[in-house]
């Protein structure tokens, strides 16, 4: 019997990391941190880059919010959130400044609106105020990776088919980079690239209907 | 009651200090990294149009530079003028050497605040576009259909117009800085 819960207990562990990929999918299925996916997919070095800093950013304060759990009252637990989760967007913004300027410059204003993605204060909130450190890490690595694979596909589909590239590298015939589809790199473009994958997701997740 | 709210603020102030605290370590750490990387930044854009010289001095705040070859002899300048397009400014970086002649030319990307359409204006970006400019002087700097000797850009005549006209004003303009008499010593 404690052998059987034990093995619940890991399997539970598990879904904590898997179930943000696609079931928990944070920008295709809870439909929230929209705006950076949007906006940062234009190329697929872009587009990791902000999942990269955005990841950071949501591990790190799902973790730190977790340990400082129950110090933290109850009636003022969202702004210490934020604090927590300021902190570590400002770190990032200068590490990025230090080690990284050029991805920085192209990030732009969207580091700074980290704070603001509603998948990091999301989790802190839902999960890591109530659960150990381990699973809330785990939780924000599933998260982190389910943003990532969002923007990685967003970011491959609009600069091909936008700029005729790949990381930059061209991957298609030359007639085809001189005149590119590029609705794919301009804002409508990725609204119904994530319109059409969101449908995608749903005829996959419910074979039935 | 009050000794709950006596925790409540406690607790958001040490958090802010703990915070502070933490930053602060983090900036002092990375401050001179940031400084060098935006200073190389700069350096990078000012060779590109200007591939002779390998030092550069500023004369004036992030509008004109000198450029000096390994002897320290004054090989140009660079000068950036911001003239306006369809969308806004384009921020143009210009290298010219001493006889007037435009050795390169940088273009700012959207992310440093270019606002021309994608696929029209934003093509003064493209290599074939920019390097019409090299080796060209003055007068020759005007758009094919205005009597001069550049291709404008299909559909993108205002951007197009407009980078070439800012060139050939910023040439006017520092005259006094690329030409030689500028170099005398009574400057």
């Amino acid at each position: 019997m404690i052998q059987l819960r034990q093995m619940n207990k890991k399997s539970s562990r598990l879904k904590y990391l898997t179930n943000g990929i696609i079931l928990e999918n944070p920008t295709l299925i809870l439909m929230i941190g929209l705006c950076p996916t949007l906006a940062t997919s234009i190329t697929v070095r872009d587009g990791l880059g902000m999942a990269a800093a955005a990841s950071f950013v949501i591990i790190g304060s799902n973790v730190v919010a977790s340990l400082l759990r129950r110090l933290i009252p109850a009636t003022v637990r969202i702004p210490i959130f934020i604090i927590i989760i300021s902190t570590f967007v400002t770190l990032v913004d200068y590490i990025l400044q230090a080690y990284e300027p050029g991805l920085y410059q192209v990030l732009g204003v969207f580091v700074p609106l980290i704070v603001v993605n509603c998948i990091v204060l999301g989790r802190v909130e839902a999960f890591a105020y109530k659960h150990n450190v381990l699973d809330s890490m785990l939780d924000g690595m599933g998260k982190s990776l389910g943003f990532t694979l969002v923007l990685f596909v967003m970011g491959t589909i609009r600069e091909v088919l936008g700029s005729g590239t790949f990381w930059g590298r061209p991957v298609t015939p030359a007639w085809f980079r001189q005149y590119p589809i590029l609705l794919m790199i301009l804002p409508p473009g990725a609204f119904i690239l994530i319109g059409i994958l969101k449908a995608l997701l749903n005829k996959l997740m419910k074979p039935g209907s | 009651m009050s000794q709950s709210k006596v925790y409540m603020v406690l607790s958001l102030v040490v958090i802010c200090l703990i915070s502070a605290f933490a930053l602060a370590q983090v900036y002092t750490l990375t401050k001179a990294k940031i400084e060098q990387a935006k200073i190389e930044a700069v350096m990078n854009a000012l060779s590109q149009v200007l591939p002779n010289a390998i030092s550069f001095e500023e004369k004036e705040s992030s509008r004109v530079w000198f450029g000096y070859d390994k002897n320290g002899n004054k090989v140009g300048i660079v000068f950036q003028v911001m003239p306006r397009g369809y969308g806004g400014p384009i921020g143009t970086l210009v290298g010219v050497d001493s006889t007037g002649k435009i050795t390169g030319l940088r273009i700012a990307s959207p992310a440093e605040g270019l606002k021309e359409t994608a696929g029209l204006g934003l093509r003064v970006r493209e290599d074939w576009f920019r390097n019409q400019f090299i080796n060209k002087t003055k007068n020759e700097l005007r758009l094919k259909k205005d009597g001069g000797t550049i291709d404008a850009i299909t559909a993108a005549t205002i951007s197009s117009r407009a980078v070439t006209n800012g060139v050939r004003e910023g040439l006017e303009r520092y005259k006094k800085y690329w030409s030689n008499d500028s170099t005398s010593p009574n400057e």
